[in-house]
């Protein structure tokens, strides 16, 4: 039994297995066909727009393709910016062709430099990849802008980080060693208001200027100083204090301590600085990531 | 007796009308396809600064730029680009432009590459060193400034504005301004800034951070500042990004008008 005939049920229907007089096969032949020519259709728009694909039609976004690599649009623009300060309609046609020359000129030595190895041979090229792949990992970072919760939740917890820089304005006093008041006295006379003049001290060059940070007070004044004075409130003198060079008294005329900015304050500082931890752990993971699918073997004695 | 479906000529009729109402709206969908395409091809190869002035290539970028702006750029931005001052992040609605003029080819730069966001062709050059602490830039050695120091420069800033309350400490805010402090290596020696860095004008009125109080002024310099913004090259189609800024540019050409 023919195909045509198991088809109709018709024994009789002969072999033929396809008709032009047939309105059903040619029917069912021409939806064969509008199938096919919009599945070309569709395939064509899919191969010639999906992302990626390269062909020889310039996508809009790039003014030029050089062995497939693309040249985009916005670096162009930027160049004709940064060469001529003009804009696209304002640039000539010399000043375009001489930044597309110079772009293809680039991106040609570059494939040309790739092609040569000079990633290998060349100490300022492995340079500069190496941090172009670190900007990278901090872009990705970057890219991922914290919800307003976590940089609250950062800042409650690097609150320390964030606070005003102290402030300290003394004045540091070294008892004359031939001084015959006992130390002690001349701190609690000091602390009644007596002229410092009167009580045989010596007036050092330390903090002289009037007010300091307590990083600049720190650096300026002894380290045995510099807690005595931290700790003294405005208006207090100190206990005297014996170092190397004799014995100091400070008397304290303000002392701001840090207090924590608010939040509103140092934001800013608080996204730099969330980001910049960030950074620092993709950066971690992402050297982990490379070490260990590396294969990496290290000489005796080197390791 | 086998079952035998009912032919008649309504059925293939409604067949036949069916394909063809297939077939028209695919042809639509696909005409309407091509066109957008088309549009969008326009947009990407036309001189951005032109942009806004074709009404044409103005609606097509706006259609493609506000949805974009929306999920990307308004949750610090906020919807209809008018910043949030509590978060020191600008209103792009007023003209005022940190970098560059607020062409659209340079916000586009922005919206590709970002502002201290990691890539090299973004806004990096610089941040606003802080003179209160230690070291008050990781950049290169500064020297710091003591709380007299600030006090004398923030003076010298107000002057600017014709707002000093205090001529002598504006006196020595200047010198320090364009010596020690270098300042003006940013900011220019008459405070007018310079867009190609981001360094804002002192001698206008336009504040993004803070309300351009001493005091604010004064936490500026004491603690330094590094706005950012994030790069969305790899986030968002070219075509998106030449949109996002048309867009943005229309905000301060629409106020303006």
């Amino acid at each position: 039994m023919s195909l045509r005939s198991l088809k109709t049920g018709n024994p009789e229907a002969g072999d033929v297995l396809w008709s032009p007089h047939d309105s059903a096969a040619r029917r069912s032949l021409s939806l064969c066909a509008a199938g096919a020519v919009l599945g070309l259709v569709i395939a064509g728009i899919g191969l010639f727009t999906a992302k990626g694909t390269r062909t020889s039609v310039v996508p809009a976004e790039d003014v030029a393709l050089v062995n497939q690599v693309p040249l985009l649009m916005s670096d162009y623009l930027v160049q004709l910016r940064a060469l001529y300060d003009v804009s696209l309609s304002e640039a000539t046609p010399e000043q375009k062709k001489k930044v597309l020359n110079d772009m293809i000129h680039e991106e040609l030595y570059v494939q040309r430099g790739v092609e040569l190895g000079m990633q290998s041979d060349t100490i300022e090229v492995r340079a500069a990849l190496a941090g172009a792949v670190e900007a990278q990992v901090a872009a990705d970072a970057a890219m991922a802008q914290p919800a307003e919760s976590e940089l609250l939740a950062y800042y409650d917890a690097h609150t320390g980080q964030y606070a005003s820089e102290g402030i300290l304005e003394l004045e540091d006093y070294l008892i004359a060693p031939q001084s015959r008041l006992q130390p002690p006295a001349v701190a609690a006379a000091l602390r009644h208001g007596a002229n410092p003049a009167q009580l045989d001290l010596i007036r050092t060059a330390t903090m002289k200027d009037g007010e300091e940070f307590y990083f600049a007070a720190k650096i300026h004044l002894d380290d045995a100083l510099y807690e005595a004075a931290t700790r003294l409130q405005s208006g207090e003198v100190s206990e005297p204090l014996r170092l190397a060079d004799g014995i100091h008294i400070l008397v304290v005329k303000q002392n701001t301590h840090p207090v924590p900015r608010s939040y509103a304050e140092v934001r800013d500082k608080v996204l730099q600085d969330y980001i910049a931890e960030q950074v620092k752990l993709l950066a971690a993971g992402n050297d982990r990531f490379l070490r260990k699918r590396a294969d990496i073997a290290v000489a005796r004695g080197f390791e | 007796m086998p079952f035998q479906r009912p032919r008649s000529r309504t059925n293939a009729a409604i067949s036949a009308v069916l394909a063809i109402a297939v077939l028209a709206i695919a042809s639509v969908a696909l005409v309407l396809h091509v066109q957008q395409q088309r549009r969008g091809e326009a947009l990407l190869r036309a001189d951005p600064d032109r942009v806004l002035a074709s009404p044409a290539l103005r609606r097509t970028a706006i259609d493609i730029g506000r949805p974009a702006f929306v999920r990307e750029c308004a949750g610090c931005h906020g919807p209809r680009g008018g910043g949030d001052r509590l978060r020191s992040t600008p209103d792009l609605r007023d003209g005022e432009y940190l970098y560059g003029s607020g062409k659209p080819d340079e916000i586009e730069q922005i919206v590709l590459y970002g502002i201290r966001a990691g890539f090299s062709r973004g806004k990096n050059l610089a941040s606003m060193p802080a003179y209160g602490r230690a070291e008050p830039y990781a950049g290169e050695p500064i020297p710091p400034l003591g709380p007299a120091g600030i006090a004398d420069v923030t003076q010298f800033v107000l002057s600017l504005s014709g707002r000093s309350t205090d001529p002598e400490a504006a006196a020595r805010g200047r010198a320090i301004y364009q010596g020690a402090g270098g300042c003006y290596d940013c900011h220019s020696g008459d405070g007018r800034g310079d867009p190609g860095i981001g360094a804002p004008n002192l001698a206008d009125a336009v504040w993004l951070y803070g309300d351009g109080s001493a005091r604010s002024i004064a936490q500026s310099i004491t603690y330094g500042r590094a706005g950012t913004c994030p790069a969305f090259v790899t986030r968002i189609t070219p075509l998106q990004a030449r949109a996002i800024a048309i867009y943005v540019a229309s905000l301060s050409q629409d106020r303006q008008s």
